[in-house]
């Protein structure tokens, strides 16, 4: 395309504003002799130029979606979406019925509450936004093979080459429209020979169709600054000057607009007139593994199961080598020939495990599974995935880089444990500051690392004192000893002249120690406890409760 | 050769107690008057330690406290695996009391199996892990097969099995390096090392609790 075939073009399209268009391409061109800065020169023009004929952008943009992220379009109660900023929650956006209570946006909830005491607020939610873009994405694969998630609340298809199987430019974009209603989503559409180009005409509210990339800058032309995501502070500096539209930044100097607007802004202008090309990534759907293998026939024997599950264990491996991905969670499933299907869900703490790993886990359930028949073909699903991530080692072998091996490995014993019996039989455990013995120590999980120090001993880090916290235990022990076995639930003990009765009749050797506390909570105890000697010489740690005057037996020195 | 008693004891069935020496350094007990009976001056370290008791509470976790409690520590050292496992223990091992015999909680796993089958390789798989430094299991199944598959666990895995069992176990045979019964009467506790590898047997009043509780 050469410059001479252009002009007729250009004035056809920029019909309504023919002074503006023509201001545009002289500006530049003068520029280019006489400018340094970042001129565009005719040889990288003309690619990106040919480029537009091929191309055609669908601009999808969102502008309810923080409130269509969170509730149904239909919704019969008055919702709004509020968003803190600077410490002030403010309403974001609001459905029709609270709109006609009177809620706007910009509202603090305070008063939109007063307006509106039934109102539903919820917070704004990022990650549902972004599950709903992602959901979008995937669904408009179905026009084009090249869908792209430009930002927050827009998404752009590239559907020049779709145009044929669905019928033209109007077609395509009712069928993209009707989807988007029954989604139940408010969208502005918009088309147009360049990405940057359709996304602002989308935005801009003006739901145009330009398939001409000649009469781009004129329908740009009158879309208003403030649509554009530029910053504030860029979009006041040009208001100053009276520059309100995309069409009056055209008419600026090159030079001077990229010297006191940022070089950034130049450089989105050309690329929404197609002077620069303007590539975009293809959204690509989170992959998941899976695999079959169907058996040559009914096995039932799982150690012949086994192999056939480690081959696909082995394809899994390689399918995330390659994608440098990782995965938590991995499905097996055993199809029968008569009953249905048998699941086994395995599960990892630590993504990024070897196939080993995964193999003695499946080893350990499917021992104890019961597998209802015959097994004749066998599926593995990977659960969803995230980047790999491998640790760097430490150069020097210090104690913490030794400790987290070792604490890799204690974790795989901790998952083969848990896995056949359960992740309630495998547990830690920790102290509480707390005076009712029962209540002084919890189950712990083992594989979240952060609590235990946490909460093992109160405010100060175990760790950094352990001199004079060994010192408190210490005398601690010497004031009040305490039983190593601890009686899930206290046992009522038989009484003989007032005297406790186990194992024949007990002598107190030590106590009382008064323990009343928990008044506050429903599990008070006044209790006086003792350490007694049975007749055979055990030593026990009973209490005589104050209230009822019964005896119990609550801990054994072990 | 022809020596009908060098032949018998070149049978491997035979067992000559004096003769061999103790190959390890001993886990110190911290009872210093049991340590002098126990070959290498201490708990075995990679083997299988029996403990038969009539009761729950004959002390016999006292017994055990000091060298597990140096062994919890001394992960801190750079000693990599101080793991604790408890498996099947009768009741709750009482957290204020293993911090007041100095256990680091951090490393005390506990695991409580349903059925006896599930103790025993729950202790197996601890065992031959090597990430615990002693392995505690509570249980009545055991028989010299299961005792043996144990003491070959504890020796891949370098680490301290204690298991502990009802007194009529002591007619069974077993694989333990260790074999201890303690019995409380009104007068004390009485420690008697039934079967000692490399040591001989022993009977020892009031090694826990000599200095009495009141």
């Amino acid at each position: 395309m050469s410059s001479s075939d252009k002009s007729p073009a250009e004035s056809q399209g920029a019909a309504p504003t023919p002074a503006a268009v023509a201001s545009v391409h002289a500006v530049p061109r003068a520029a280019q002799q006489t400018l340094s800065l970042p001129p565009v020169e005719d040889a990288r023009r003309q690619p990106a130029a040919s480029g537009i004929e091929r191309k055609l952008w669908l601009g999808v943009h969102l502008p309810k979606l923080s409130l269509e992220a969170l509730c149904r379009r239909n919704e019969t109660a008055a919702w709004a979406v509020f968003d803190e900023q600077r410490g002030m929650r403010r309403i974001l956006d609001a459905n029709a019925h609270a709109r006609a209570a009177g809620i706007v946006a910009g509202l603090s909830i305070n008063a939109a509450l007063s307006l509106s005491p039934a109102l539903n607020l919820a917070a704004r939610s990022p990650s549902r936004e972004a599950l709903v873009m992602n959901r979008l994405a995937v669904w408009a694969a179905q026009f084009t093979s090249l869908v792209s998630i430009e930002s927050r609340d827009v998404l752009l298809l590239e559907i020049a080459g779709s145009l044929r199987l669905f019928d033209g430019i109007p077609s395509i974009r009712q069928q993209v429209g009707r989807g988007l209603e029954e989604k139940g989503l408010t969208a502005m559409v918009a088309i147009a020979p360049t990405p940057l180009a359709s996304v602002w005409l989308a935005k801009s509210g003006r739901g145009q169709c330009i398939d001409d990339p000649a009469r781009l800058a004129g329908s740009l032309g009158p879309v208003p600054l403030n649509r554009l995501d530029w910053p504030d502070s860029v979009v006041e500096l040009l208001r100053g000057m009276g520059v309100t539209t995309i069409g009056d930044c055209l008419r600026l100097p090159r030079q001077g607009f990229a010297r006191r607007c940022g070089a950034r802004f130049l450089n989105e202008l050309d690329r929404a007139l197609g002077r620069l090309p303007d590539p975009r990534e293809s959204h690509r759907a989170p992959e998941r593994f899976c695999a079959e293998c169907e058996l040559d026939e009914e096995e039932s024997d799982r150690e012949l199961l086994l192999p056939v599950c480690r081959e696909l264990l082995q394809k899994l491996e390689r399918f995330l080598r390659t994608r440098q991905i990782q995965i938590q969670r991995v499905k097996f499933s055993f199809f029968h020939l008569q009953t249905q299907v048998t699941h086994l869900t395995l599960g990892c703490v630590q993504a990024g495990q070897s196939i080993e790993h995964w193999f003695d886990l499946l080893r350990i359930k499917l021992d104890r599974i019961e597998l209802a028949a015959p097994v004749i073909a066998i599926c593995l699903k990977g659960g969803p995935s995230q980047p790999s991530s491998t640790a760097t080692g430490s150069l020097l072998l210090d104690g913490s880089g030794r400790s987290k091996t070792n604490a890799a490995s204690i974790t795989s014993l901790i998952e083969r444990l848990s896995a056949r019996m359960g992740d309630a039989a495998v547990h830690g455990v920790v102290t509480i500051a707390e005076h009712r013995p029962q209540r002084a120590w919890r189950p712990a999980r083992l594989l979240d690392e952060a609590p235990r120090c946490a909460t093992s001993s109160g405010f100060w880090n175990e760790r950094e004192m352990p001199g004079l916290l060994n010192e408190i235990q210490r005398t601690n022990s010497l004031l009040l000893r305490r039983p190593l076995w601890l009686l899930d639930v206290p046992e009522p003990l038989a009484t003989k002249d007032n005297r406790p009765l186990y194992h024949g009749q007990l002598s107190l050797v030590n106590g009382p120690e008064r323990l009343e506390s928990g008044w506050w909570d429903d599990e008070g105890i006044a209790r006086d406890y003792f350490v007694a000697r049975s007749e055979d010489g055990l030593h026990v740690w009973v209490y005589r409760d104050r209230g009822s005057s019964a005896w119990y037996l609550h801990g054994i020195f072990g | 050769m022809d020596d009908p008693i060098e032949k018998l004891l070149k049978n491997p069935r035979v067992w000559r107690g004096r003769s061999a020496a103790p190959g390890w350094q001993g886990l110190a007990s911290g009872y210093p008057r049991l340590d002098r009976y126990l070959p290498g001056g201490g708990w075995p370290p990679h083997a299988l330690t029996e403990i038969l008791l009539a009761e729950h509470g004959a002390g016999e976790l006292e017994l055990l406290m000091p060298a597990l409690a140096r062994m919890s520590r001394a992960a801190d050292d750079g000693d990599a695996a101080g793991w604790i496992a408890w498996i099947a223990p009768p009741f709750h091992p009482y957290p204020p009391a293993l911090v007041q015999w100095g256990i680091d909680l951090s490393r005390v796993l506990i695991v409580r199996p349903k059925t006896a089958t599930e103790a025993l390789w729950a202790a197996e798989q601890a065992l031959s892990s090597g990430n615990c430094r002693a392995v505690l299991l509570w249980s009545d199944a055991l028989d010299s097969a299961t005792s043996r598959r144990l003491q070959l666990a504890a020796e891949r895995g370098r680490s301290w099995a204690v298991a502990f069992r009802p007194l009529d176990a002591q007619s069974e045979a077993t694989a333990a390096a260790l074999r201890i019964r303690l019995t409380n009467s009104r007068e004390g506790t009485e420690l008697s090392i039934l079967k000692s590898r490399g040591g001989r047997p022993a009977t020892l009043r009031n090694v826990v609790r000599d200095s009495g509780v009141g």
